[in-house]
């Protein structure tokens, strides 16, 4: 096991209480290139620092907070408004809510004194019965689809106030406690079991409303994104929507066919503009104009052209990755050393051999950087893209779910768009050691990798160069 | 060995080289440059790079061309091999006017120039196959100038593999594989280290021994153009005029032993005369703060 200084990078020398720690060491070179183990170190922390920001906003409840997420709701009379568990309110007005409902409590009680208690209150007692249900589906006595199952619900009223159930999350308050075995004295009084004719007739007491500090609705903590995000990618849908996976496939055939479409249209005329003055001066003025026209101006155009359908959004990706396809390619090419081009003059290449040559395979490694980095725009597009016409694929649940404002199933689609972003990129860059190993610039990883692949190319080749040659 | 105190005429030579200077001269001519002028407009009027040049270069020749910098060295050689056209005047191969680039001459460039997507095989099978020749044919022969060259080890290598003198050897055996007539060389060896440098030279001068090859070289290295070349070119700068052909009198074989030979030393010396006339203020000479007396440095 080696020790934690040597997967740092450095040596571990005999400690000298004046010295730096040689893990401390060597942390700051002006352009020199950290150790291995270093870097993904602190690649690492790159992820883990802003991960961090977020628990800490979302777990350290003094930080921030300034909303209270409702636990156990009540309604209160003459308000239409009604707050359900897991909706927030501002800290400032849950104190008036809570105070609200008290006095709507004392008004049963005082009714209760004076003998007026109302009657005919069985639907209001059913829905108060209701109050438990998130607490019940918090603690899994009863799935979160039969939140209107009052037997069961029955049932556990009984338990808390008898003992046999304690809730934990959340710890219910002594008055709510307090509440729950006055009011189930009242509910065994007329049935043990459920039956809403035997509800009791009289008002009963509403359970206070509970809360814990929490941060605004848009920003939802880790773990409730976690959540919401594994149960969105794995729960079945209704027949006629689609799943994630689905939305999923049909976002990247839209940003594949629209970059696909736009390279077999723009690397041939960039590499055309770069090459000969003649096609730069005929096509690049008239591109550079378009490329300020933002390509979603064109986006009804391209619904009334393509009509419903990908047509229109493949288009769209087309129309703003092209134009800047054809100048940054036009200028890669031009940025090709002239004197290779001068070299293979003196060889004896005609233009055309010149082009097919030595100018398509110069630029290779260049131009695949290039679409690397318009791959990253596509993206961009594609969002944009899934919003004209007929609303699809991932944006389209963004959409829906954002004006809902459950932003808890919003960032793990927005998450998964960077992520598949991020591994192609990364997939993409790996791949450029393999594809262009004269290129020279490919990390320890690659060039081993590349090394081997080579040999067993070689060795496969060699093979079919010995069965080809004839044997004399 | 010491030199002596009296250094012979560059003219003086001994019987055997100036009969085969002679024998030099009567061969057929590769190459003729006749009245090439060259002059470029820039913003601050007419720059006249190249006046009036006229020589010719005989079949299997080594020529140097040395000048100072800015003489128009450069551009010369880049009219020659057809990468730039002349203002005026003609260039013959072989009796018949050239112009634009072509197989018929090769260039070496000082920045080695190999395609670095190709392996050193690739990069010298390039002139044979755009000049149509089947991929088997080329192959052969490109390893035939590979192992000529001495890097039979090493054609499957990039060229970001190579040192800079393999990747030198490298871009001599790619245009040989063309078969030129006349090879022009651009201060090929001018970013190499002294040492790789002498090598090259002594390796170049066995290719030149074993190949029926012309070959201008462009230099502004003084023992390399003694070292190399039977008759060295001094042109002069502005204009670049051609200021002598001197015939050198140091006998063939060349090794590097001759250069302290007396003959070698008054060449040497009558070039750097020509090109840096003494008793003329150095026209940039450093300025240097003065020190205190040291008695270490004496």
């Amino acid at each position: 096991m080696p020790s934690a200084a040597a997967w740092l990078g450095t040596t571990a020398f005999p400690f000298h209480p004046m010295a730096r720690h040689p893990l401390l060491k060597d942390w700051f070179l002006i352009r020199r290139d950290l150790p291995q183990v270093r870097a993904l170190f602190l690649t690492l922390v790159s992820f883990l620092l802003p991960v961090g920001i977020w628990c800490i906003f979302s777990y350290v409840p003094w930080i921030w907070h300034p909303d209270v997420k409702i636990e156990i709701s009540a309604e209160r009379d003459g308000i239409t408004t009604v707050f359900t568990a897991g909706d927030r309110v501002s800290e400032a007005f849950f104190p008036e809510f809570v105070a609200a409902v008290r006095k709507d409590n004392a008004k049963v009680i005082a009714a209760r004194q004076t003998g007026t208690a109302e009657t005919g209150a069985k639907r209001k007692n059913q829905k108060l019965l209701r109050q438990l249900a998130p607490v019940a589906i918090n603690h899994h006595w009863l799935p979160h689809t039969e939140a209107q199952n009052d037997a069961v619900i029955y049932g556990i009223w009984r338990d808390i106030a008898t003992g046999t159930k304690i809730s934990k999350h959340p710890k219910l308050s002594p008055e709510n406690l307090e509440i729950i075995r006055e009011n189930w004295q009242r509910f065994s009084e007329k049935s043990t079991e459920f039956s809403f004719s035997k509800l009791p007739d009289e008002p009963l007491l509403k359970l206070i409303p509970q809360g814990k500090p929490s941060n605004p609705v848009y920003l939802p903590a880790p773990d409730e994104v976690i959540r919401t995000g594994f149960r969105d990618f794995t729960a079945s849908v209704p027949d006629g929507e689609l799943t994630m996976g689905e939305r999923y496939k049909r976002s990247i055939h839209v940003i594949f066919m629209g970059f696909l479409c736009a390279c077999i249209v723009g690397i041939p005329i960039g590499i055309l503009c770069g090459v000969f003055d003649f096609f730069s001066k005929l096509f690049e003025p008239f591109v550079d104009f378009f490329r300020y026209m933002p390509a979603p101006t064109f986006s009804t155009l391209l619904v009334a052209i393509l009509l419903a359908g990908d047509a229109p959004k493949i288009a769209l990706v087309f129309i703003g990755t092209v134009f800047q396809m054809i100048l940054v390619v036009s200028k890669t090419t031009r940025m090709l050393d002239s004197s290779l081009l001068e070299a293979a003059q003196t060889l004896g290449a005609k233009p055309r051999q010149m082009v097919t040559h030595v100018v398509i395979p110069g630029i290779l490694p260049n131009l695949y950087n290039d679409l690397r980095i318009l791959l990253g725009w596509a993206w961009t597009w594609l969002v944009i893209a899934e919003l004209i016409g007929v609303k699809s694929g991932l944006t389209e649940f963004i959409e829906t779910q954002g004006r809902f404002r459950n932003f808890d199933r919003v960032y793990p689609i927005i998450i998964l768009i960077g992520l598949t972003g991020f591994v192609t990129d990364q997939v993409l860059s790996w791949l450029h050691g393999i594809f262009f190993p004269w290129a020279g610039k490919s990390g320890p990883l690659t060039s081993n990798l590349r090394q081997k692949i080579g040999r067993s190319l070689t060795t496969i080749t060699n093979k079919n160069h010995r069965q080809a040659e004839p044997t004399p | 060995m010491t030199a002596p105190l009296t250094l012979p005429d560059y003219r003086e030579k001994s019987p055997e080289v100036a009969a085969r200077l002679k024998r030099l001269v009567q061969r057929p001519v590769a190459l003729e440059v006749a009245g090439l002028s060259k002059t470029f407009e820039s913003t601050r009027g007419t720059v006249t790079a190249l006046d009036n040049v006229s020589f010719s270069v005989h079949k299997r020749e080594l020529m140097c061309v040395i000048g100072p910098s800015g003489c128009g060295k450069s551009t010369l050689v880049r009219i020659l091999a057809g990468l730039e056209n002349p203002t005026s005047g003609e260039v013959r191969v072989n009796g018949s006017s050239v112009s634009g680039p072509g197989p018929d001459r090769g260039m070496v460039f000082q920045g080695y120039t190999l395609f670095p997507w190709q392996t050193v095989k690739q990069n010298v099978m390039f002139g044979p196959r755009m000049a149509g020749k089947s991929t088997y044919s080329a192959e052969s022969e490109a390893r035939e100038w590979i192992a000529l060259v001495g890097l039979s080890k090493f054609e499957n290598a990039y060229p970001h593999q190579l040192s800079g003198g393999m990747k030198q050897r490298v871009a001599i055996a790619r245009a040989l594989a063309n078969q030129p007539r006349v090879l022009f060389m651009d201060e090929p060896f001018g970013a190499l280290d002294s040492q790789t440098r002498c090598q090259m030279q002594s390796y170049l001068l066995d290719i030149w021994k074993n190949v029926d090859i012309t070959i201008v070289f462009i230099t502004h290295d003084l023992d390399e153009a003694v070292f190399l070349s039977d008759r060295i070119l001094v042109l002069d700068a502005n204009p670049g005029r051609i200021r002598e052909i001197v015939e050198v009198p140091v006998p063939r074989p060349r090794s590097e032993a001759q250069w302290f030979d007396p003959t070698f030393i008054a060449t040497r010396k009558h070039i750097d005369h020509m090109m840096h006339p003494p008793g003329q203020p150095q026209k940039d000479a450093p300025v240097l703060r003065l020190a205190m007396p040291d008695p270490d440095v004496v």
